[in-house]
This record gives structure tokens, C-alpha cells and sequence, in this order.
């Protein structure tokens, strides 16, 4: 079951890669980065979980991916205001 | 794999599959914006749900709750102050009632 969640984060992840490749403004692109990552996170968790008990610091992991994603939306937020074009 | 732990992966999943979708097919930066924000919170909330019924060790656990909170806080205001910044910046099909514009000349 979890090779048909792992099947559905894929679709998930290539549309959100068509946002960021494709913009067509700069929110647009982090927009689809953040939404990639949220992806990511989830495959990390849905991988965790195909393991058991041997999954190993696999959780802690998406710990450190949760905070860096949410610094990295927040510091391109602030750039594109200073921008002001 | 438990039955109830893979039906909830494959709900989150598919949570985060519909936000990607969302983000595909909306219009504007704000309705992508909504679509890219709340699914994929909701699906990682119900994934880390199948992986602590999966896992079942009290660090693990723990840790899953730990990024459940740090997601669901962090997300609204990633979202916030993204859409706060681009909102002079991009074409958007607001309707007639803007208040944040209307506050800030009224300065």
C-alpha cells in the first residue's frame, strides 16, 4: 500500500516541479518549491513507515527539512518585497 | 503494513497529490497559493497518523508530533508573508474589496 502512496507523491511532485520550472513570476516558483518540499516530507514519512522499525533517524530527518523548508520560504518572501519592481 | 496505517498514507498522499493538481490548474498566484498551502499540511498530517500506528516506538512517535505542530504553525505564515510580498507585484483577479490597500493609504 505504500508503493501506491509513494505512486500518488510522484504525480503530486512532478506537477508541483511544472510550478516551479514553468513560473511564470517569481511567487509562482516559491510556491512550487515549497509545495516540492512539502512533498518530499511526506515520501520521507510514507518511506519511514515501509521500513517499521528499522527506519533508523529517517523521522528526525524531515524534522530538520520542515524548519529549513519554512526559513527558505520566509527569507524569498522578504527578498521579493525588498525587490520592489 | 497494517491496514489502517496504508489506508491513511494513501489518503495523506493523495491529499498532496490534489495540492500539486491545484497548484497546476489555478489561475492566478493567490488561488495557487491556497490550493500549494493547506492540502499538503493536511496530508502530512494524515501520513505522520499512518506512520506512528505503523512505526509504534515512542521516539518515533514523538518526533511525528513534533513536526505535525512545526508544520501546521509554519505553514500559514510561509503562506502569509509570501503572499503579502507579491501582492503589488503579480496580476491579481481580486474582487472589488482590497482592505489591506485601502489601510495602508489611509496612513
Amino acid at each position: 500500500m505504500s508503493a501506491a502512496a509513494l505512486v500518488l507523491l510522484f504525480v503530486g511532485a512532478g506537477c508541483f516541479m511544472y510550478r516551479l520550472l514553468r513560473g511564470p513570476s517569481l511567487p509562482d516558483r516559491v510556491v512550487g518549491l515549497d509545495g516540492l518540499l512539502s512533498i518530499i516530507v511526506i515520501a520521507i514519512i510514507v518511506l519511514a513507515a515501509r521500513l517499521g522499525s528499522g527506519s533508523g533517524s529517517a523521522i528526525e530527518t524531515v524534522l530538520v527539512a520542515v524548519l529549513v523548508g519554512f526559513v527558505g520560504t520566509v527569507a524569498l518572501a522578504r527578498f521579493i518585497e525588498r525587490r520592489g519592481d | 503494513m497494517n491496514t489502517l496505517s496504508g489506508l491513511f498514507l494513501i489518503a495523506g498522499s493523495a491529499f498532496a497529490m490534489i495540492g500539486g493538481i491545484g497548484s497546476v490548474r489555478f489561475p492566478d498566484l493567490l488561488s495557487r497559493m491556497h490550493a500549494a498551502a493547506k492540502a499538503p499540511t493536511l496530508g502530512l498530517v494524515l501520513v505522520a497518523i499512518g506512520a506512528a500506528i505503523e512505526i509504534g516506538t515512542t521516539l518515533a512517535i514523538t518526533t511525528l508530533i513534533l513536526v505535525v505542530i512545526l508544520q501546521l504553525l509554519s505553514s500559514p505564515v510561509g503562506a502569509h508573508a509570501l503572499s503579502r510580498a507579491s501582492r503589488r507585484q503579480v496580476v491579481i483577479s481580486l474582487d472589488d474589496v482590497d482592505d489591506l490597500s485601502r489601510d495602508e493609504e489611509s496612513d
